[in-house]
C-alpha cells in the first residue's frame, strides 16, 4: 500500500511536469496579449501528431525530432496569430478576452476535426524500442520516457526563464505584459512582441504535446481537457511567473494521483475543475496575478 | 525642430484637441500648462505616437509623424515620460533603465548614457538592484526621467513630473530638468503647476478646453492678467 | 402618416408570415411522410430551442455561458429516468426542466460573482464536472424498453418539439419586450451602469439563468424522449454547449429571429455537407462562426436587414434613414 502510495505520487509529478509546461505556454500568452486561447490544448494536440508523424513516416526518435516539432508549432501560431488573433489585440481589455474566447472556441472546433480527418479518432502514441524500459527505485516504478520527459520539461522552462530574465527581447516581453503604453514608448514594437509571446506559446504547447504522445496518448478530443488543464494549473500558479506555474502543474497532477487512490481514477478530472472553481469563486480578482483586473 | 500644425485630436466620438498648433525649437524647454482635462496628455499622446490626430500635420526635424507608430518615433529621438511615470514596477531599476535604452541607436551605447544617467540621478544607482515597486514617489519619478533619458533623446517630453510629490522633491526635479535641458536636450514640459513651470522654462503654450489660448516668454506668461487669475490666484 | 400606415401594413405583413409558418409546421407531418424529413425538423426544432434558450442569458444578458450543456443534459437525465420507470412523460419532462432551474439557481449566486470571461471558463469547469460525474454514475447505455420501441412514432416526437420550439421563442420575445427584458439588457450594456439605476444586475442576471436552463432542460427532455439509445452522459458534452453558441452567434445573438435563422441554417448545411464530407462540416462551421465573431457581430440577421435598408433606401431615395433596430426588433 505505502509502495503504492509513492509509486502514484511519483506518476502524479511526471505527468504534473508536463501540465506545467502546457500551462506556461498559456499563462506567458495571456499575459502578455491578454489573449485566452482556449484553443491551446488543440495546439499541444498537433505537437503530438506532429512527432506520431515524424516517427511513423520517417522513423526519427520523438526526443530527436523535438526541434522539428517546434518549428512546425511556430508556423502554426504565426499562421494563427496572423490571420485571428493579431486582429483582436487592439480591442478594449473586456471585448478583447471574449471575442478570443469565441474565436479559441471556433479554432478549437477546426482544429480537432482537421485533426480527425488526418489521424482517425483512434489514440495514438508513439512507441520507440526503448518506450517499455523502466529502472525500479524501492520498489518504486519510473518509467526512462516520462523521466527524461520531465527532463525536457524542467529544460524548455529554464531555457525560457533565462531568455524571459537575461535576454533584451525577453526583458521587452516582461515590459510588455507589464504595461504595452509604456512598453511601446521604450522604442518597443508591441505587436511584434506580441506575435512573439503567442509563437513561444505554440511552441512550449508543442513540446509538452510531443511529450504527451511518447509517455502517453493522443486524440482528435483530447484539447479540451488539456487546455482546462493549463487553465487550472495557471490559476495555481498565479501568472507571471514560470516556477509557480510549473509547481501549480506539479500540484495538480499529485492531486489527481491520489485522488486516483483514494477516490477513484474515473474522479482524477473532476478534483482539479472543482479547485479551479474555488479558486475562481474565492479570489476572482487575484486569479491571473493581481495586477490584472 | 518639433511642429504641431492645426492637430485635431479624439477619443472615439469626443473631441479633445482642437486645432492645436506647437512649436518646439533646438535646445529649447518649452512648457505646456493648462487646467486638468485641457487636451495636454492628449497632446504628447499625439507626439509620442499613441494617439493619431483625425487632422493636422506634425514633423520633427523636417520629417512628418503622422503615420509613424510610437516605437518608431522613439527611434526617431522623441522619449516621452508619461503621467505618473509608468515605471515597470515587477521589474529591477536597472532593468527599467536598460529597457529605455531599447532602441537600436541607444542600445550601443548603453554603458555610457547609463553612467550619465547616474551621474543626474545618483539615487537610481544607489537602488539599481532593488524592484523599481519598492521605490518612492520621488524615486520613481527619476527613474522614469532616467529611463527616458536612457533613449539618448533629442526631445524629451514629460508628463506631469511634479504630480503627487513633495514640494521640496518638486524643485528637485525641476531643478534636474533644467540640467537636463542644458546640456543639451530640448524639452517639452506638461505641467499643472504653473508657476514653476512658467519660471523654468523659455516659452509657453496656455491650453484650455483642448484650445492654445495664449502662448509667450514664460514670464511674460507670468504677468499675463487672465493667467494670473485663472492658475496662480 | 404615410410613414404609420407603411409600418401597420408591415405588422400585419409579419403577422401574416408567421401564422403561415406556424400552419405550415403544423401541417407537415400531415403532409410528408418520410421519415428522414421529419427527423431534420425535429433537430432543427431542438437547436432552436436549445440556441434561443442560450440566447436569452447570453444575448441578451450578456453573460456568455459556457456550461449550457450541463442544463440540456440534467433535463434530459432527469426525464428519461422518471419517464422510463414508469411516471408520465409530461410531468417527466417538467421535472426535468425544475431540476434545470434547480442547479442553474444553486450556481448561479456564486458564478455571477465571476464577471466577464471568468463567468465563461466558470461554467464550462462547471459543466465538465457534471459531465464527467455523469459518466462515472451511469455508464451504461439507456435504452427504450422493447414495448415503448414497438410503439415508438415520431409524430408525436415531432409536435413535442414544435411546440417547445414555438414556447421558448415566445417567452423570448415577451421577456425581451418585457421591464424585466430591458434589464437584461441594460446589465449586458454596463452593468455598474445599471445598478446605479435601481436595476439589480444578480437579479436580472439570475432570471435570465433560469429562463435559460429551464428551457434547455426541456430541450433535453425532448432529446430524452425522442432517443431511442444513447449514453447518458452524451447530452452533457460540451458540443451542445458549443452548437447552441455558434447557431446563436451565426444566426445573429441578442435577437429573436437569430437563433431560429442559425438553427435552420446549421441543420441544412451539415446534412448537406455530411452527405459528402463527414466531419468537414464542423470546419465549416468553426470557419463561419469564428467570421461571425470577426466580421459579422450581428449574424446573418444583420446581413439581412442590411440588404433590406439597401433596397428601401434605394426604392425611396434618400429620404429614409431610420435606425436599425438592433435589440427589440423581431
Amino acid at each position: 500500500m505505502h509502495v503504492m502510495l509513492v509509486q502514484s505520487l511519483v506518476f502524479g509529478i511526471l505527468v504534473g511536469a508536463l501540465y506545467g509546461l502546457a500551462a506556461v505556454g498559456l499563462s506567458l500568452v495571456f499575459g502578455v496579449t491578454k489573449l485566452l486561447n482556449v484553443a491551446h490544448g488543440e495546439l499541444l494536440m498537433f505537437g503530438g501528431y506532429a512527432t506520431f508523424w515524424i516517427f511513423t513516416l520517417y522513423g526519427v526518435d520523438p526526443f530527436l525530432a523535438l526541434p522539428v516539432t517546434m518549428i512546425f508549432l511556430i508556423l502554426i501560431g504565426v499562421i494563427v496569430y496572423g490571420l485571428l488573433f493579431a486582429r483582436m489585440v487592439k480591442l478594449s481589455e473586456e471585448t478583447k478576452i471574449q471575442n478570443t474566447l469565441l474565436v479559441g472556441f471556433g479554432l478549437s472546433l477546426i482544429l480537432q476535426n482537421l485533426a480527425l480527418r488526418l489521424w482517425t479518432a483512434d489514440d495514438r502514441g508513439v512507441t520507440t524500442a526503448y518506450s517499455g524500459w523502466a529502472f525500479t527505485l524501492l520498489g518504486v516504478r519510473f518509467p526512462i520516457v516520462r523521466v527524461a520527459s520531465l527532463g525536457i520539461a524542467l529544460a524548455a522552462l529554464g531555457a525560457l526563464h533565462l531568455f524571459l530574465q537575461k535576454t533584451y527581447t525577453g526583458k521587452a516581453i516582461r515590459a510588455t505584459a507589464e504595461d504595452w503604453e509604456a512598453a511601446s514608448l521604450m522604442g518597443i514594437d508591441i505587436h511584434r512582441i506580441y506575435l512573439l509571446a503567442f509563437v513561444l506559446g505554440t511552441a512550449m504547447a508543442g513540446i509538452a504535446g510531443a511529450l504527451v504522445s511518447v509517455g502517453y496518448s493522443i486524440e482528435p478530443n483530447m484539447g479540451l481537457e488539456w487546455t482546462l488543464i493549463a487553465l487550472i494549473v495557471m490559476v495555481l500558479g498565479g501568472l507571471g511567473s514560470i516556477m509557480g506555474t510549473f509547481v501549480g502543474g506539479i500540484v495538480l497532477g499529485v492531486t489527481q494521483a491520489l485522488t486516483s487512490c483514494f477516490i477513484g481514477g474515473t474522479y482524477r478530472e473532476v478534483v482539479g475543475l472543482l479547485i479551479f472553481l474555488l479558486v475562481l469563486i474565492f479570489r476572482p480578482q487575484g486569479l491571473f496575478g493581481a495586477k490584472e483586473r | 525642430m518639433l511642429k504641431l500644425e492645426r492637430i485635431n485630436a479624439a477619443y472615439k466620438d469626443l473631441q479633445v484637441l482642437w486645432d492645436v498648433s506647437i512649436e518646439v525649437n533646438e535646445g529649447e524647454l518649452v512648457t505646456l500648462v493648462g487646467p486638468n482635462g485641457a487636451g495636454k496628455t492628449t497632446t504628447l499622446k499625439v507626439i509620442s505616437g499613441l494617439l493619431k490626430p483625425t487632422s493636422g500635420s506634425i514633423s520633427f526635424q523636417g520629417r512628418s509623424l503622422r503615420k509613424e507608430s510610437a516605437h518608431k518615433i522613439v527611434e526617431l529621438g522623441i522619449s516621452q515620460v508619461p503621467e505618473g511615470g509608468k515605471i515597470f514596477t515587477g521589474m529591477s531599476v536597472l532593468e527599467n533603465l536598460e529597457l529605455g535604452a531599447f532602441v537600436a541607436r541607444a542600445r550601443q551605447d548603453k554603458d555610457r548614457t547609463l553612467k550619465w544617467v547616474y551621474e543626474i540621478f545618483p539615487r537610481l544607482e544607489e537602488r539599481k538592484n532593488q524592484r523599481a515597486g519598492t521605490l518612492s514617489g520621488g524615486e520613481r519619478q527619476m527613474l522614469a526621467i532616467g529611463r527616458a533619458l536612457m533613449s539618448k533623446p533629442k526631445l524629451l517630453l514629460l508628463d506631469e513630473p511634479s504630480f503627487g510629490l513633495a514640494p521640496i522633491l518638486v524643485d528637485q526635479i525641476f531643478d534636474m530638468i533644467t540640467e537636463i535641458n542644458r546640456q543639451g536636450v530640448t524639452v517639452l514640459l506638461v505641467e499643472q503647476n504653473v508657476r514653476a513651470a512658467l519660471e523654468l522654462a523659455h516659452r509657453a503654450y496656455v491650453i484650455e478646453n483642448g484650445r492654445i489660448v495664449g502662448q509667450g516668454a514664460g514670464e511674460d506668461l507670468l504677468s499675463f492678467e487672465s493667467v494670473r487669475r485663472a492658475y496662480l490666484g | 402618416m404615410q410613414k404609420k400606415g407603411s409600418q401597420v401594413s408591415k405588422k400585419i405583413a409579419i403577422s401574416i408570415t408567421i401564422v403561415l409558418i406556424l400552419i405550415a409546421t403544423a401541417a407537415l407531418p400531415l403532409v410528408v411522410k418520410k421519415d428522414s424529413t421529419i427527423n431534420l425538423a425535429i433537430l432543427v426544432f431542438l437547436y432552436v430551442t436549445l440556441s434561443s434558450s442560450w440566447n436569452i442569458l447570453g444575448g441578451y444578458a450578456g453573460q456568455t455561458n459556457l456550461g449550457h450543456a450541463a442544463f440540456f443534459g440534467l433535463g434530459a437525465l432527469t426525464t428519461r429516468l422518471l419517464w422510463l420507470s414508469g411516471r408520465p412523460f409530461i410531468l417527466s419532462l417538467l421535472a426535468g426542466a425544475c431540476v434545470a432551474v434547480g442547479f442553474a439557481l444553486l450556481i448561479g449566486i456564486p458564478a455571477f460573482k465571476l464577471r466577464g470571461v471568468y463567468f465563461s471558463i466558470g461554467t464550462l469547469a462547471l459543466a465538465q464536472i457534471l459531465y464527467i460525474t455523469v459518466g462515472n454514475v451511469f455508464p451504461m447505455i439507456t435504452s427504450l424498453p422493447t414495448q415503448a420501441l414497438i410503439t415508438y412514432q415520431l409524430v408525436p416526437r415531432y409536435y413535442l418539439a414544435l411546440v417547445l420550439a414555438l414556447l421558448t421563442i415566445g417567452t423570448a420575445y415577451l421577456l425581451v419586450n418585457s421591464r424585466l427584458g430591458l434589464g437584461m439588457m441594460a446589465v449586458r450594456e454596463e452593468e455598474d451602469a445599471a445598478e446605479s439605476l435601481g436595476v439589480s444586475a444578480l437579479q436580472h442576471k439570475l432570471l435570465a439563468l433560469s429562463a435559460s436552463a429551464f428551457f434547455a432542460g426541456l430541450a433535453g427532455g425532448a432529446f430524452a424522449y425522442y432517443h431511442v439509445g444513447y449514453y447518458p452522459q452524451f447530452p452533457f458534452t460540451p458540443v451542445w454547449t458549443f452548437d447552441a453558441v455558434m447557431i446563436a452567434y451565426i444566426g445573429g445573438t441578442g435577437t429573436i429571429v437569430g437563433p431560429i435563422i442559425g438553427g435552420i441554417f446549421y441543420v441544412v448545411v451539415k446534412e448537406l455537407l455530411a452527405l459528402k464530407l463527414v466531419e468537414l462540416h464542423l470546419i465549416v462551421f468553426g470557419v463561419l462562426f469564428i467570421l461571425a465573431v470577426l466580421f459579422l457581430p450581428g449574424g446573418l440577421v444583420e446581413v439581412w436587414s442590411k440588404i433590406q435598408t439597401a433596397f428601401a433606401r434605394r426604392a425611396r431615395g434618400q429620404e429614409a434613414q431610420a435606425a436599425l433596430p438592433r435589440d427589440t426588433g423581431i
